[in-house]
């Protein structure tokens, strides 16, 4: 086994996810100890909780890194060596969708927008809507890929809509599609995938890996902004309508 | 506590297998991997799928407490100034140590051929988070919409994308999707919610959410500044 030595280095990993989280635990206490002033016992749960979340990423990490990114790499290696060069773009579809439906960041988001919401709206939603957008747009990042599109001309018009539909969405929906959009890009797009794109662009030839691996995750994070944006566009015009009927008969 | 251990791991085994499942069935069908590298990526999968359950139990029982005790005590400190610096502190501090903050300082360090130190990016990316969350926290004090702060940080983003040099772009824009990390995104959830519920006459779902999507253009501009100025 001697793909077994990149499981060992877990003890680095850990120490990153530790040093991550060092500066806003240490701003907590002083807060704590000047105005929070929170009972011990509170404390001690909260600290269990840190320490169970900082031990979990450190796990979840470390798998992503020593047994997703060889595994990826190697994917990326195969799909660059077939000939129909369309396949890369179904794929994408795929990959886009398990990779955001498998990331940690997205499950709590949809936690939260359920709670603040009451329970209106559904954890579920959320998940699918992410995951959904992603797909999509991996696909595009792939067909750029396969084609050669330079990055600016998806991204910027992306933005330019972004920007439009800011002001025809209600704001709710802005700030959870825009929220979305960041929690999108969590460690497994950002090893996992960018092992696949690394692997498929070194394989095709021709191109500059790094710079073609690299807009795939911005292309990730615009994603759910457009698209959550555009399905709240579509509820609302769908509700005004169905409203506009109710009142007229 | 044992309830909550079940919902979460039945929701971590819908979230992690199905991408596994599809990786070892593109195996099966077509790519033959190593042997070695299948086995590390099964015995990856349950790693990930362990890590992911105590991180979600870990985020509920400790780091959104914490988030929410610091955002529902920054409003009863009644100075505006002295807020917006604490939040500045707490998107500062929440960033600089992000361990995708450091590999994005490498790669900017190649790409601008070892002429940008990285401590100066860590520095301008955590700067362009605090000075966004900070903003964030003002636009929920003073009730003014999201909306502009969104609109002015695009319009700014897409100006600089002009002129920034070419080989900064794609470092620029992907800064903005790394640096809300696992840890990072807690944390900021939190401190907006928990802000927004203790201030009179806002709604939880329409002003507390949008710090993490205002957080993530700070890099991004800040990045490309960085091109703007030293090229």
């Amino acid at each position: 086994m001697n793909g077994l030595h990149l499981f060992l280095d877990f003890g680095a990993t850990i120490l990153t996810v530790i040093a991550s989280i060092t500066p806003i635990v240490v701003f907590f206490i002083v807060f704590q100890l000047i105005y929070l002033k929170l009972p011990w016992r509170y404390l001690a749960r909260m600290f269990v909780g840190i320490a169970l979340a900082v031990g979990g990423i450190a796990l979840f990490l470390q798998g992503v890194k020593a047994g997703f990114t060889p595994a990826g790499n190697e994917i990326g290696i195969a799909l660059g060596q077939i000939t129909q060069k369309w396949l890369l773009i179904p794929f994408g579809l795929l990959m886009g969708f398990l990779v955001a439906f498998g990331e940690p960041a997205v499950r709590v988001l949809g936690d939260q927008v359920e709670s603040a919401s009451g329970g209106s709206i559904k954890k579920n939603i959320v998940v699918y809507g992410i995951s959904v957008s992603v797909s999509l747009f991996v696909g595009l990042g792939m067909a750029r890929i396969v084609f050669g599109i330079p990055l600016n001309y998806i991204v910027i018009p992306g933005y330019l809509l972004a920007i439009a539909l800011l002001f025809v969405t209600d704001k709710t929906t802005v700030s959870i599609a825009f929220d979305s959009g960041g929690v999108a890009t969590g460690p497994m797009a950002v090893t996992f995938l960018l092992a696949v794109a690394v692997g498929i662009t070194s394989s095709i030839g021709g191109r500059d890996p790094v710079a073609d691996g690299f807009g795939l995750i911005a292309l990730i994070a615009l994603a759910p902004i457009l698209f959550i944006m555009l399905a709240g566009l579509f509820i609302k015009i769908k509700l005004k309508r169905r409203g506009d009927n109710d009142g007229n008969g | 506590m044992l309830k909550e251990l079940r919902n979460v791991t039945f929701e971590v085994l819908q979230a992690i297998l199905p991408i596994t499942i599809a990786v070892i069935a593109l195996n099966v069908l077509f790519i033959r991997m190593p042997l070695v590298v299948l086995l590390q990526f099964i015995f990856g999968a349950l790693m990930v799928m362990c890590g992911m359950i105590l991180f979600l139990l870990g985020v509920r029982l400790g780091i959104l407490p914490m988030g929410e005790a610091l955002g529902s005590e920054l409003p009863r400190r009644k100075f505006l100034p002295y807020i917006l610096a604490i939040a500045f502190l707490i998107g500062f501090s929440v960033t600089v140590a992000e361990p995708d903050v450091m590999v994005l300082s490498d790669q900017v360090h190649t790409i601008s051929n070892g002429g940008i130190p990285n401590t100066l990016l860590v520095a301008v990316i955590a700067i362009g988070v605090g000075f966004f969350i900070a903003m964030s926290i003002l636009r929920i004090s003073l009730g003014f919409s999201i909306k502009y702060l969104l609109a002015a940080g695009y319009a700014i983003i897409i100006i600089l994308s002009f002129f920034a040099p070419e080989q900064f772009i794609p470092v620029a824009f992907d800064s903005g999707g790394v640096t809300t990390g696992p840890v990072t995104v807690p944390v900021i959830l939190a401190l907006g919610l928990g802000f927004t519920s203790v201030l009179g006459g806002r709604s939880k779902l329409g002003d507390g959410f949008g710090l993490i999507g205002l957080a993530s253009i700070g890099p991004v501009i800040g990045i490309m500044l960085l091109g703007v100025i030293l090229y």
